[in-house]
């Protein structure tokens, strides 16, 4: 028995030397490509597998993906490994970090590297809303990987029970609906706040409503810019939501639990979040759920919403063979059916519209309309200054500014309007500074 | 004269040191002078270098580059890949000290490592001196009151936050069965309360288990004689325990400021993320977010200055205290 026991040990071993032999020998002629990523849960896995697919599609290049926490985390571990010179060689960075990535003078702009390395990419592919946002001066500085917009989300079977066939599309409609549904005790919550509530309970539906956020087309014509929304329809918005909370029906979940597990789970009724929530609803919620687009302000001059998400990033400081390797995992990424795949498996928009035309012919969108509802959202009316987007200097910055005052609204320490004031002022501090850093950008 | 006798005490220590093996055999390496241990030096200066740099290496990479890392981007602005860099010279601490939210930040601070300080010491106490009076289960009974310093910080976090999370929190619904509008997420005072008790529960086995120890190593003789003369358990504590255990109690009130101030940053950021409205934000906590989260390093390195400051100024205070105040004869 024991010399079983030995034979099988070393037969093991023998094994993992060949195994290890194997594996050595083809990673040494492949090149490796670090990809620093931001996206966890299911959506990580979703990242891994297309990384997986890119490795076994060619045999030059060996991507490897490391999850460096959330977008701020992964853009902290960028800069101290820029510093040191250990930077990855692809980032994936946040829309809210695009002008730091931008004017860091550490990327090299995705259409120089694809136009370099051979490769054609056809820039007005890419669907209004995505290009709009990404091309600078004409040219697309990142390459738009997993782009998203907020829906609202809601619980169908609670509307059922409370009388109503779906949401109202006006914000005067839908607060009707929330209250009756807490009135009717159909929930004790009708609606979850997001974390990231100030993309979209606050800038997008300032796009939407077509309201202006800030001077120079919300910092498209230039570093100037100054907040505005201080004086917008947005002072009304988080009196609403101030109300809401007050009265209990929307509800914040705050450390220790996901807003959208407060949804999948049952208890809250609605959510406003990222269209990247597919993949999660769709294991979690154990309900008749829908989704729809955002609601407006009544009598308002609808327009599109604006994106979220993430793009590519090549990193400057890498040789020429690793640079030929990201542009070829870009490629790949840019393919017509993996951006299909992709948005099937994780919910994130098709960001060309080859892809979302070849999914609408396929009658994809039939089978899953609220997959369709984000691009939807995003291509209502004609882009105005209002709606493009935002270009911030230190956006994360300011952002961090507008949720504490906000919080000092939910707290009852400030009126809405004191809080957008002083988030205004301090948020223009950090536009001054960016633009005294980058001037002449 | 206190401070005298401490120097004689010193001295007398000093004069039994040649016992220790090591020194005899630096001996030969080392001229004594007549004035003894304080004139001594070394005849090649090469090995006196080489004994202390380990620690001077440590002192290094761990105080001195940080320190004028710190220094050197506490006067600019700073692009955070480090591609742009403007001298503001005193710009970023201006802005600081004029900023209502750093002041609001520095009050709370110092609230929070007060009561943090004193309300772990005086549960500590509390457990301490129990634990000489219970007569079963005492191994069970300390082990438990230890549990809580094996926890890692972010790991109690989530769960404090959990279980105090008002919409899903077992613990939070059963305080809004009792009649209390908990809610952390909107009350500033629920949310530093919460705070607060998390860092008092993972700090006080610390402090226990000092207590415990200087509560052990008073005399019997004493605590009989005083039995003796009538006093009863409480009287006795006070009387002559805890004057007895005074340097613990002052060391410990030295770490508790230094845990308050340094070391809660893992319960802030997993229990409340220094909300709402930056109620639960701390100086550290402060610094932390302003330059790995949102990346303006000048004003974080301002504020690590600043928080060097406070350190060395603090430990110099208790420092100063410490010698005057403690007895260390026994």
């Amino acid at each position: 028995m024991a010399s079983t026991y030995v034979k099988s040990i070393t037969g093991l071993f023998a094994a993992g030397a060949l195994l290890m032999g194997a594996t050595g020998a083809h990673a040494a002629d492949r090149v490796k490509i670090e990809w620093w990523y931001a996206i966890s849960g299911k959506l990580g896995d979703t990242v891994q597998q297309l990384i997986s697919d890119f490795n076994k599609s060619q045999d030059k290049y060996e991507v490897v993906g490391t999850f460096k926490g959330n977008y701020e985390e992964t853009m902290a571990a960028m800069v101290a490994a820029y510093r040191v010179n250990q930077q990855p060689a692809i980032l994936q960075s946040a829309e809210r970090g695009f002008m730091t990535m931008l004017n860091s003078g550490a990327v090299i702009p995705v259409d120089q590297l694809m136009a370099k390395q051979g490769y054609k990419t056809d820039w007005n592919d890419f669907i209004k809303p995505v290009a709009g946002f990404y091309i600078v001066n004409g040219k697309p500085a990142a390459l738009p990987f997993n782009s998203s917009t907020p829906i609202l989300w809601y619980n169908a079977d609670a509307f059922r029970a409370a009388g109503f066939d779906a949401p109202s599309d006006t914000w005067q409609g839908l607060e009707k609906q929330l209250y009756a549904l807490k009135e009717k005790k159909v929930t004790d919550c009708s609606m979850a706040l997001p974390g990231d509530f100030q993309w979209s309970l606050i800038e997008n539906y300032s796009a939407i409503n077509n309201y202006p956020f800030a001077t120079k087309a919300n910092g498209y014509a230039g570093l100037d810019t100054e907040f505005t929304y201080n004086k917008t329809g947005v002072v009304g918005q988080v009196a609403r939501l101030k109300k809401w909370v007050d009265d209990g029906v929307l509800k914040i979940a705050g450390q220790g639990v996901a807003p959208i597990s407060l949804f999948t789970s049952g208890t809250c009724a609605t959510i406003i979040n990222s269209t990247a929530s597919h993949s999660g609803v769709e294991a979690d919620a154990k309900f008749k759920w829908s989704a729809a687009v955002m609601p407006h302000e009544e009598g308002a001059d609808v327009r599109n919403g604006t994106i979220g998400g993430a793009s590519l990033w090549a990193v400057k400081g890498k040789s020429e063979e690793v640079q030929a390797g990201v542009a070829a995992f870009f490629n790949f990424v840019a393919q017509p059916d993996t951006q299909e795949w992709w948005s099937k498996a994780t919910g994130y928009v098709p960001v060309t519209n080859t892809a979302y035309r070849k999914m609408k012919a396929e009658g994809y969108f039939k089978d899953h309309p609220t997959r369709e509802i984000a691009i939807e959202q995003l291509s209502r009316g004609e882009p105005t200054d209002n709606s493009r987007g935002f270009r911030f200097g230190n956006h994360n910055q300011s952002t961090a500014i507008l949720i504490e005052e906000i919080q000092a609204v939910w707290t009852g320490k400030k009126t809405p309007q004191e809080a957008l004031d002083n988030s205004v002022k301090r948020g223009n501090e950090i536009l001054r500074q960016y633009e005294k850093l980058h001037a002449g950008k | 004269m206190p401070a005298s006798n401490a120097i004689m005490i010193d001295r007398e220590g000093a004069a039994t040191r040649p016992r220790f093996p090591l020194r005899r055999s630096l001996g030969s390496l080392v001229r004594s002078s007549e004035a003894g241990l304080k004139a001594s030096h070394f005849r090649r200066p090469w090995l006196a270098g080489g004994l202390v740099a380990p620690q001077l290496l440590i002192l290094l990479f761990f105080f001195f580059i940080p320190t004028w890392k710190a220094l050197s981007l506490a006067f600019v602005q700073v692009d955070p890949f480090g591609g742009t860099m403007i001298f503001v010279g005193l710009d970023n601490f201006t802005t600081l000290f004029s900023s209502p939210e750093y002041r609001d930040s520095a009050i709370l601070t110092l609230w929070f490592t007060v009561v943090q300080c004193i309300a772990t010491l005086v549960v500590a106490g509390l457990l301490a001196f129990a634990t000489d009076n219970v007569m079963r289960g005492r191994a069970i009974y300390k082990g438990v009151i230890l549990l809580p310093y094996a926890i890692a910080p972010a790991i109690s976090g989530v769960l404090w936050a959990f279980l105090f999370n008002p919409t899903v929190g077992p613990l939070a619904q059963m305080l809004h069965e009792l009649g209390f509008a908990w809610d952390p997420n909107r009350r500033p005072f629920d949310a530093l309360l919460l705070v607060s008790v998390a860092a008092i529960w993972k700090h006080v086995c610390y402090d226990y288990i000092f207590l415990v120890a200087a509560f052990l190593a008073v005399p019997p003789s004493v605590m009989e004689a005083a039995a003796i003369d009538g006093a009863r358990p409480v009287r006795r504590f006070l009387t002559v325990t805890l004057p007895m255990a005074a340097p613990t109690i002052f060391f410990l009130i030295v770490m508790n400021f230094v845990y308050g101030l340094f070391e809660t940053f893992g319960i802030i950021d997993t229990v409340t993320r220094g909300g709402p409205a930056g109620s639960t934000n701390t100086l550290v906590y402060k610094v932390y977010q302003d330059g790995f989260r949102q990346l303006d390093l000048g004003s974080s390195a301002a504020q690590s200055v600043i928080l060097m400051a406070i350190a060395v100024l603090f430990t110099f205070l208790q420092f100063r205290a410490v010698e005057r105040k403690v007895n260390y004869q026994v």
